[in-house]
């Protein structure tokens, strides 16, 4: 597969591992606005910080002058942090204008990702996004007054449909919509859903269901399982007995006849199965590393089952 | 930059014998082995010189050796051919860590009506022999279990597996997937192997080419072949054979198991120090599969609260070769399989590298990564928001911050 990163995205996360002077790692103590996306069970998650000169009477012209970031997550993911933060600070924007700022100009930032790894740049913006309605609780600008669509808590209300992520029915729609997504496969490098068990994608209510319902649909094609497992009868016993009734005559035999003379040694017998008259059996204790274990279990265990209980009985040592 | 290569469970370098035995196969005795003309002969002699070789260093019988173009078709040759031997029975035991050459198959077999038991695996990569009889069914058709995890590097009890299997029903087919223990490990396939009914490798695991696999069939097995065609391998394998390296494929199983027990005494060794050194120079880290009977070269770190691909990458930067179960290197988004039916946490599932090594590494090669390794943590881990480099352990909120992320 290899690394298919631009020269820039290499650059980006090589200098934040070393620490390059210039690059943004961190987190801002008492940060103005602080927004976190993912998380470490999905593979990347994004710790996001950013203080800012505050204008002496009006909000909405304080001016971002410093962003940081921690990052869990793979070189673009780092790399998309990176430059998150850079393209923040270059602007010297408002956190209001900041939120004009794309994963797509993330992408173009660090000269494109490979598809697969666009969710590292949705990532870098929806963390963004939480860290300015995070200023704005915090300096009490009300955002919904300037026309700016402040999301609901979608993501705690709606119905799972990825379960593997963690990602609801309001979020993928609203994801699919302003991405513009169109096929599974877009929905899984832009938003991951659906992309480990893959169950959501066909099932009713699922990925394909969502992208029906919000482009309309399309021909397509249903694949259906064939055939279905066959069910065996049980089979009858060949000595008579349920496998229920040898079962309890195997136990009373390993108890009265055969425990007894193993305890004297310090050992025990562990019955791991029965299967008609196959018996599945393990030494314990003392027996567990004794020389003549297996023949212990075929000579005197054996032995004892098919006089008490039924010659067929073979012991099967596990 | 000198390329320190370990990825050998991933594939090898050809040994220079390997391409000397190859070579006159490619440039002068280039023919058909099925023609009649006298060249020709040298050919197909050529194949069957090699599989005597391969029996006997197996200590199968040489018409027990097929020749196949890699262990995916071997797998797949194996599982598909034992189901046609017997269209009565259905149900399938495997387990959950498989490569999926057998994973992909046997769920695909699910997919389409036929009862599948996946053995699970516990914390430290083994298989409870107990879950395996108990799985045991009168409608058991095939268990296919791998000698030696791919990514864990532990080996399954196949020799014990496969004697319950016959003691317990001998129409089962026992097949295995050995493309990591062929060569490492001892297979006597009327010794120790003697219940295996279908056992796959391949060259390039033990340095011979990519592209040449073997299917190991017992005589009397009921199993049918899977490629049809042609009267090549008593037609049980149809194709033209890829005579060079069917040529390659014996020189390379004679030089692993030459000096077998040496070679996997130094191996062991190496790992071992390699193990023990990192793990004493970087907290929070841990050895996946320790504990349990493992590959001499094998092993598999689990770094908690980073994630692999961005190791990979610095390590790559070092010119050393080594793989990740990180999601970010998987093609997929998830997590190695393996791992999470190993039950990794979930701060660490994404955080590992797998080193393999080969009888071409040195104990400078390991010096070198014991060397950039702590670094190439210590750099990420300044980076993560779980990670206090200052104190070098987990940030006081980790596990707080953990649960309150869940957003994604």
């Amino acid at each position: 597969m290899g690394w298919d990163y631009s020269e820039k995205t290499k650059k980006l996360f090589m200098d934040a591992v070393k620490g390059v002077p210039g690059t943004h790692l961190g987190e801002i103590e008492d940060p103005d606005g602080l927004g976190e996306h993912g998380s470490i069970a999905c593979g990347d998650a994004l710790r996001f910080t950013f203080r800012v000169d505050r204008h002496p009477s009006d909000p909405t012209k304080d001016v971002i002058v410093e962003a940081r970031y921690l990052t869990f997550g793979c070189t673009s993911a780092i790399a998309a942090s990176e430059a998150l933060c850079r393209l923040i600070e270059e602007k010297k924007v408002t956190p209001i204008e900041a939120l004009a700022i794309k994963n797509q100009d993330i992408v173009d930032y660090v000269d494109g990702l490979p598809e697969q790894k666009i969710h590292c740049s949705v990532m870098g913006a929806e963390a963004l996004q939480a860290a300015v309605f995070n200023w704005a609780q915090k300096r009490g600008v009300d955002l919904g007054k300037l026309g700016i669509d402040i999301l609901p808590e979608e993501q705690d209300e709606g119905r799972m449909v990825c379960k593997c992520f963690g990602l609801t029915e309001p979020y993928i729609r609203r994801k699919i919509k302003e991405l513009n997504l169109r096929s599974i496969p877009q929905i899984t490098n832009a938003i991951k859903a659906g992309g480990a068990c893959m169950t959501c994608h066909h099932t009713p209510g699922g990925l394909q269901d969502i992208l029906d319902d919000v482009w309309g649909k399309e021909e397509r094609v249903v694949i259906q399982s064939g055939d279905f497992p066959i069910r065996r009868e049980a089979a009858p016993s060949a000595s008579g007995f349920s496998d229920y009734q040898l079962g309890k005559m195997v136990e009373k035999t390993i108890d009265e006849e055969v425990r007894p003379t193993l305890h004297k040694d310090g050992g025990d017998i562990e019955i791991v199965d029965i299967k008609g008259t196959m018996v599945y059996a393990r030494l314990t204790g003392a027996c567990e590393t004794c020389a003549i274990g297996d023949r212990t279990l075929h000579f005197v265990v054996e032995r004892a089952l098919k006089e008490k209980v039924d010659e067929r009985i073979r012991v099967i040592a596990v | 930059m000198k390329t320190i290569y370990m990825d050998n469970n991933a594939t090898t370098r050809v040994a220079p014998e390997v391409v000397e035995a190859i070579l006159p196969f490619l440039k002068e005795n280039y023919f058909n082995p099925s023609s009649m003309y006298g060249p020709a002969r040298d050919a197909s002699d050529a194949i069957e010189n090699a599989r005597r070789r391969i029996a006997a260093r197996l200590g199968a019988e040489a018409d027990e050796i097929l020749f196949t173009s890699c262990a995916t078709e071997s797998n797949n040759a194996a599982i598909r051919g034992a189901l046609k031997a017997e269209p009565s029975r259905r149900h399938v035991i495997t387990t959950a860590v498989e490569h999926p050459a057998v994973l992909e198959v046997v769920a695909d077999l699910e997919r389409r009506g036929f009862p599948v038991t996946f053995l699970p695996v516990n914390r430290k990569g083994e298989m409870d022999v107990r879950d395996f009889v108990r799985a045991l069914r009168e409608d058991t058709l095939l268990v296919t279990v791998m000698h030696a995890n791919n990514e864990s590097g532990v080996i399954f009890p196949v020799e014990d597996l496969a004697r319950i299997v016959k003691e317990t029903d001998p129409s089962i087919l026992f097949h295995t997937d050995a493309t990591q223990s062929t060569g490492k490990l001892p297979i006597d396939w009327k010794g120790n192997f003697r219940h295996v009914d279908l056992l796959s490798f391949s060259g390039h695991k033990l340095h011979a080419p990519k592209g040449v696999g073997a299917l190991v069939v017992r005589r009397g097995s009921r199993w049918r072949p899977f490629l049809i065609g042609g009267h090549q391998e008593r037609s049980r394998r149809a194709g033209t054979e890829n005579v060079a390296f069917i040529a390659g494929l014996a020189t390379a199983l004679d030089l692993a198991l030459e000096n077998r027990e040496e070679e996997v005494a130094r191996l062991e060794a190496m790992r071992d120090r390699l193990e023990r050194e990192l793990t004493a120079r970087i907290p929070w880290l841990e050895v996946n599969g320790q504990g349990a009977a493992r590959l001499p070269n094998t092993l598999n770190l689990a770094v908690h609260y980073i994630e692999g691909e961005g190791i990979l990458y610095q390590l790559d930067a070092h010119g050393i070769c080594a793989s990740s179960g990180s999601a970010c290197t998987s093609g997929s988004l998830e997590p190695s399989h393996v791992l999470r039916a190993m039950k990794v946490p979930f701060t660490a599932v994404h955080g590992s590298v797998r080193f393999s090594l080969s009888r071409y590494n040195t104990g400078e090669e390991i010096d070198r990564v014991i060397e950039v390794f702590p670094e190439i943590v210590r750099n990420l881990r300044k980076l993560s928001p779980y990670w206090d480099s200052a104190k070098d352990r987990p940030r006081e909120d980790a596990k707080e911050r953990l649960e309150g992320t869940s957003r994604s």
